[in-house]
This record gives structure tokens, C-alpha cells and sequence, in this order.
């Protein structure tokens, strides 16, 4: 069974078709970086996905599951583009809060593990509208991994992020695929997120131009994919 | 004549009220629009024969009473009735995206109809101490009011379809 | 037991966050004691007819003092994109819709809580009389108020003119709860027993809110997620 399955899913807004027919699979391990124009139906994809709108056709599993089912939420860590953490709450309550929303047995040690993994232990008590951008993404990355979600679904997660959150972004990335976890990430920063990839997928238009395996010509050159399979082609 | 072409339009918009929260509940389970066509096409019809039902009961009492206003129990229900559904047509203007405008207009059609018998009963109770309240008859004008409704929300229902198909058409237009 | 404890969870971050911030709770309760100020210049608190309108007045200016509490209920969701996160979490929306409306409840009860005594001083109103049964009225009719204005929050949560429609919205629905509250308190805050013949109208407030908190609790899901 696949991490992320995405099986003749249609989206529509009213009747303008936004996903037309999409089909794809992310294994567990994988690393699937989807990249596409704006307005290519990258958002609105993952957030399909994630469970935040329904298909109108086509179903979407995550191990199996309905997105919307408990399980299928309790395994899905998504990062969109708000950070999705509280201005008026601390870092260590924003983290505590989510971590007993998700059931960990331990909230407070879980908020401080990532706390500390994400370089913000010492702001913990701080509140998050006095931090600055770069800590605001990292406590918004916190919060996406703190439950140790088996699949991770990231919407152009390194854009505005400074050089440190970007660096702790791709530490974590690599750890999370180390442990065999799943990634969706669509994003604008090729190299990036190339470098990660063990998978990309190309949407034009709502459909897929292109679904396939890195390769290595698409490491050396980012714009290859574009080039290859994107319009203009 | 006028009252009982008040009774009629009431009872027509009764009947528009279930009608649409049907149809609200039909389209949540099976996403359908055709039955968010058909609700929004039987409020707004109703809504306008309600509308026209009070200004045709606030005649009737100016005319035997010499008073606009009766604050007579039918005709203050109608009022209400036509307060909780008139925001039905506010919110569908409000919303932009299509589906989440049918799917939020379902929930506030389905409110509106729950609230109708409680809100009928409580302005009977309180103005049943100062005029006895007649009840809303029953009569012939009930045939063509309720047959004139029924055309005008087939006319809109269809209208509103087009309109949606035309929509979608020139949006795919767009695209090529 | 975890259903409580989330709803529980929910409740406890939206009181902490407004607590730090007092936005809703200061334009409230100034709303409220606004409203109190100015309808005591028109009437003039000798006059019976102050003692047959009170439960009318104490209740348009619970409501119209409420609505912008319940207004930032799903509102305060908004900045950051706090929704999101919340409806991906798995608790179910029932209990997310719960735990908001047991703090909004608490927020609008306490500016409530304030009012009663200032308008007891303006308007020479014993209102201790009946507290007892004066409080049972004020949760009713509150948790009436609290319930369709925090639904209908969720539901205009997103859309343009939100401040017009959440109360265009609430209002009209709302109307036979504020009827009942609105009798039932008259006789109260004056210190007069309910009369038997206004206890039908207890019962419909009772039955208002377990109609309405069902129909709440069966649409939440559809009003989140759409």
C-alpha cells in the first residue's frame, strides 16, 4: 500500500475543473517534489490531499485511509503557507496545544524536543508576534513535525524562509526520510527541493504533464523538467 | 380577496421553505448543483411571493381597520418568515466560490426551516394576548398563487442552470 | 473522555488567547454599558413602563453586545492560518465547535455578569430578587446565543462582509430564544417569581437550545470542511 495515493481525482471550483484526471503515488520513503506554474494546481493538489476540500471525482488514500478519517489526520503533517501557530500564545504553548490536540501521551516533552530541534528552546516563553519571520517558520515547521507524522505534505515550504530555517528545514527533511516517513512538497525552489527528491511530478494547468523518477539530468539542471515536458515543449 | 391572497402566499412559501431545505439536504449527500439550482430558485420565488402576500395583508388591514399594521399574529409570522430567509440571498452574494456558496446556503436553509415552527409558535403566544389570532385559511386562492409560484421557480431554476453551464463554458474558454 | 478532554483543550486556548488580548471582551463590554447609558437618557427610571420594557432591554443589549464576542470566535482562526491546522487535527469538528463555543459562552456571560449590576444602578432595578432563577435564564438564553452565533461564525468565517452577515444571519434565527429570554427576564429582574403562565416559554428556550445544538452538531463538519 502506498503512503499517498491520488487515484482520477477531479477537483472542481463550482464548474471550472482545477485538478483534471490526477494520478499519482508517492511510496513510503518517497519524496515527491511537485512543481508547476502558479496557478498550475499545486495548492490546491496538496490541500486536496491533506483533506482540506473534497474531489468532486477520484478518491485520495493516505495509507489506505480517507484523509479525513482520524488516522489518516493523526499520520499527515501539512505546512501550508500561514505558519498555523497563535501570535498571541508562546512557542511553548502554541507546540503544547497542538501536541494534545494529536493525543501525544507527553505534550510538554514533545513541544520542548522540537523546540530544541528547531533551534527555538530559548524563546520558548516568548510570544510568537514578537518573533522574527525566520523563527516564526521554524516553530511553523515544529508544529508539522511534532506528532511524527509518516506523511509530510508541504506547500513551497523554503519560500520566505531565512538561510538558518531553511537549513533546519532540509535537516529535518533528510531525517524524516531517513526514517522512511513520506514527502510532498511542492515548491518554486527547484535545487532544493531536487536535491531531496526522489520523485517529481509536473502539473500544467490542473494535469499531470509529467510524473516519473529524479534523474540525474534534472538534478544538474532544474529548468530541465520545464524544458522537457512543460509548455513550449 | 386580499387576505386571502395573503393565506395563499403563505402557505406557497410554507411549502417553498420545505421545498428548498430539501433540497439543501439533497445536495450536502450527493453534491449535486442541480438541487442548489432548485433551492435558490424556490427561496427567491417564495421570498418575492411572501413579500407581495404581506403588502397584500397590510392593505387588507388598512382597508378594513385604517391601519397599516395590525401586529396580527399571521402577519407577523409572515414578517419573520421573510427576515430568516432573506439573508439566504445575502449569503449566496457573499460567498464566491460555488461550491462552498451551495454548501453554506444548504446549512442556512436547513437552519431557517427548524426555526420557522419554533418562531411561528412563539409570536402566536405572544401576540395571541392582544388580538385574537385568526387562523390562516385554506381557500381556493391557494390553486393559483401556488401554480403561479410553481412557473417561477421552474423559470428560475432553469435561468439558473444556464446561467451555471454558461459560466462553466466561458471559463474552459478562458483556459484554452 | 478524550471527546471532553479535547473540547476542553479547545476552550482553554481560545480563553487564554483572549484573556492576553481583551480585544472582543473591552469592545464588549464598552458596547454594552454604551448601550445602557444611552437608553437611560430616553427613559426615565421612576416609570413603570421601565419595569415592563427591562428583560427587552438587558437582552438587545446582551445580543447586540455578544455578537461582536462571537463575531471573533472563528475569526481569530484566521491570521496565520490557524483553521487549517485546527481542522487537520484529528478531533472531530464537533468537538472543535464545542470547545469554542464553551469559551465564547464564558466570555459573553462575564460581560453579562457585568451588566446586570451596572443597569441595576442606572436604571434602580433589584434584580437580586430572583437571582436564582435570573441566572438559569441568563445561561439559557446564552447558550442560545452562543450556539447560532458560533456556527454562523464558522459558516461567514470566510467570506467578504463577514461583520454584516454574522449578524444578519444570527438574528433572525435567534428570535424566538431572545422572545422567551426577553419575558422570563422582566418578570425576574424585577424580583417577581415567573408567572405560570410564562413557563411555556421556558420551555421553549429549553427547547431551542437542544434543537439547535443537535442541528449545529450534525452541520459542522459540512460548515468546516465544505
Amino acid at each position: 500500500m502506498s503512503a499517498v495515493a491520488v487515484e482520477g481525482v477531479w477537483k472542481y471550483y463550482g464548474d471550472y475543473p482545477a485538478l483534471r484526471n490526477i494520478q499519482l503515488e508517492a511510496a513510503a520513503g518517497a519524496c515527491l517534489a511537485l512543481i508547476g506554474r502558479n496557478g498550475a494546481g499545486k495548492t490546491t493538489l496538496l490541500r486536496t490531499v491533506a483533506g482540506f476540500s473534497t474531489a468532486q471525482r477520484g478518491k485520495i488514500k493516505i495509507f489506505g485511509k480517507e484523509p479525513r478519517e482520524a488516522e489518516a489526520r493523526r499520520q499527515m503533517g501539512f505546512l501550508g503557507h500561514g505558519i498555523s501557530v497563535y501570535d498571541e500564545l508562546s512557542a511553548l504553548e502554541n507546540l503544547t496545544l497542538f501536541g494534545k490536540l494529536y493525543g501525544l501521551p507527553d505534550p510538554n516533552k514533545s513541544a520542548h524536543e522540537w523546540l530544541e530541534r528547531t533551534g527555538l528552546e530559548r524563546v520558548r516563553n516568548g510570544l510568537v508576534r514578537e518573533f522574527s519571520r525566520g523563527m516564526r517558520q521554524r516553530l511553523a515547521v515544529a508544529r508539522a513535525f511534532l506528532h511524527e507524522p509518516s506523511v509530510l505534505l508541504l506547500d513551497e515550504p523554503f519560500t520566505a524562509l531565512d538561510d538558518r530555517a531553511i537549513a533546519v528545514l532540509q535537516r529535518l527533511l533528510r531525517e524524516a526520510l531517513a526514517a522512511g516517513k513520506t514527502i510532498v512538497m511542492s515548491t518554486h525552489q527547484l535545487r532544493e527541493a531536487l536535491e531531496l527528491a526522489t520523485h517529481v511530478a509536473l502539473l500544467n494547468r490542473g494535469q499531470l504533464a509529467f510524473n516519473g523518477a529524479r534523474t540525474q539530468e534534472m538534478v544538474d539542471d532544474p529548468g530541465y523538467v520545464y524544458a522537457r515536458y512543460g509548455e513550449g515543449a | 380577496m386580499l387576505n386571502s391572497l395573503f393565506d395563499a402566499s403563505v402557505w406557497t412559501s410554507l411549502a417553498a421553505a420545505t421545498v428548498a431545505a430539501i433540497s439543501s439536504i439533497l445536495f450536502l449527500r450527493s453534491r449535486n448543483f442541480l438541487y442548489d439550482s432548485l433551492a435558490l430558485a424556490v427561496t427567491e420565488i417564495g421570498l418575492i411571493l411572501l413579500a407581495a402576500g404581506i403588502v397584500a395583508g397590510a392593505i387588507a388591514g388598512r382597508l378594513t381597520g385604517h391601519l397599516w399594521w395590525t401586529w396580527d399574529a399571521r402577519l407577523t409570522t409572515a414578517l419573520v418568515g421573510f427576515l430568516i430567509y432573506a439573508p439566504y440571498l445575502m449569503l449566496r452574494r457573499a460567498v464566491e466560490e460555488p461550491t462552498r456558496r451551495a454548501a453554506s446556503a444548504a446549512v442556512v436553509s436547513i437552519f431557517a426551516l427548524f426555526d420557522l415552527p419554533i418562531m411561528a409558535l412563539a409570536i402566536y403566544w405572544w401576540l395571541a394576548r392582544r388580538t385574537a389570532p385568526a387562523p390562516i385559511g385554506v381557500e381556493w386562492t391557494i390553486l393559483p398563487v401556488a401554480a403561479l409560484g410553481a412557473a417561477l421557480a421552474w423559470i428560475r431554476f432553469r435561468k439558473e442552470q444556464d446561467r451555471r453551464s454558461q459560466d462553466a463554458e466561458r471559463r474552459t474558454a478562458q483556459e484554452i | 473522555m478524550k471527546f471532553l478532554r479535547q473540547v476542553a483543550t479547545v476552550a482553554a486556548k481560545d480563553l487564554r488567547a483572549e484573556l492576553r488580548t481583551k480585544e472582543a471582551i473591552n469592545a464588549s463590554l464598552a458596547f454594552a454599558l454604551m448601550i445602557l447609558l444611552l437608553f437611560s437618557y430616553t427613559f426615565d427610571p421612576e416609570q413603570e413602563m421601565m419595569r415592563q420594557i427591562s428583560g427587552g432591554l438587558l437582552w438587545i443589549v446582551f445580543a447586540f453586545a455578544g455578537t461582536l464576542t462571537l463575531n471573533r470566535s472563528f475569526a481569530r482562526e484566521l491570521p496565520n492560518d490557524c483553521l487549517d491546522a485546527l481542522i487537520a487535527a484529528p478531533i472531530p469538528g464537533s468537538a472543535l465547535f464545542l470547545g469554542k463555543c464553551c469559551a465564547s459562552f464564558v466570555l459573553v456571560l462575564a460581560v453579562e455578569l457585568v451588566s446586570l449590576p451596572v443597569f441595576g444602578i442606572f436604571y434602580r432595578v433589584h434584580w437580586t430578587g430572583q437571582f436564582p432563577w435570573l441566572f438559569l435564564i441568563l445561561l439559557l438564553g446564552t447558550w442560545a446565543l452562543t450556539i447560532i452565533g458560533t456556527i454562523f461564525s464558522a459558516l461567514t468565517v470566510n467570506i467578504k462582509l463577514r461583520e454584516v452577515m454574522l449578524p444578519m444571519l444570527t438574528y433572525p434565527i435567534l428570535m424566538p430564544a431572545l422572545m422567551s429570554a426577553m419575558r422570563l427576564t422582566t418578570s425576574l429582574v424585577n424580583g417577581q417569581p415567573i408567572p405560570d403562565d410564562d413557563f411555556a416559554w421556558l420551555k421553549m428556550l429549553i427547547g431551542f437550545d437542544v434543537v439547535f445544538t443537535a442541528v449545529s452538531l450534525a452541520l459542522i463538519e459540512t460548515v468546516l470542511v465544505g
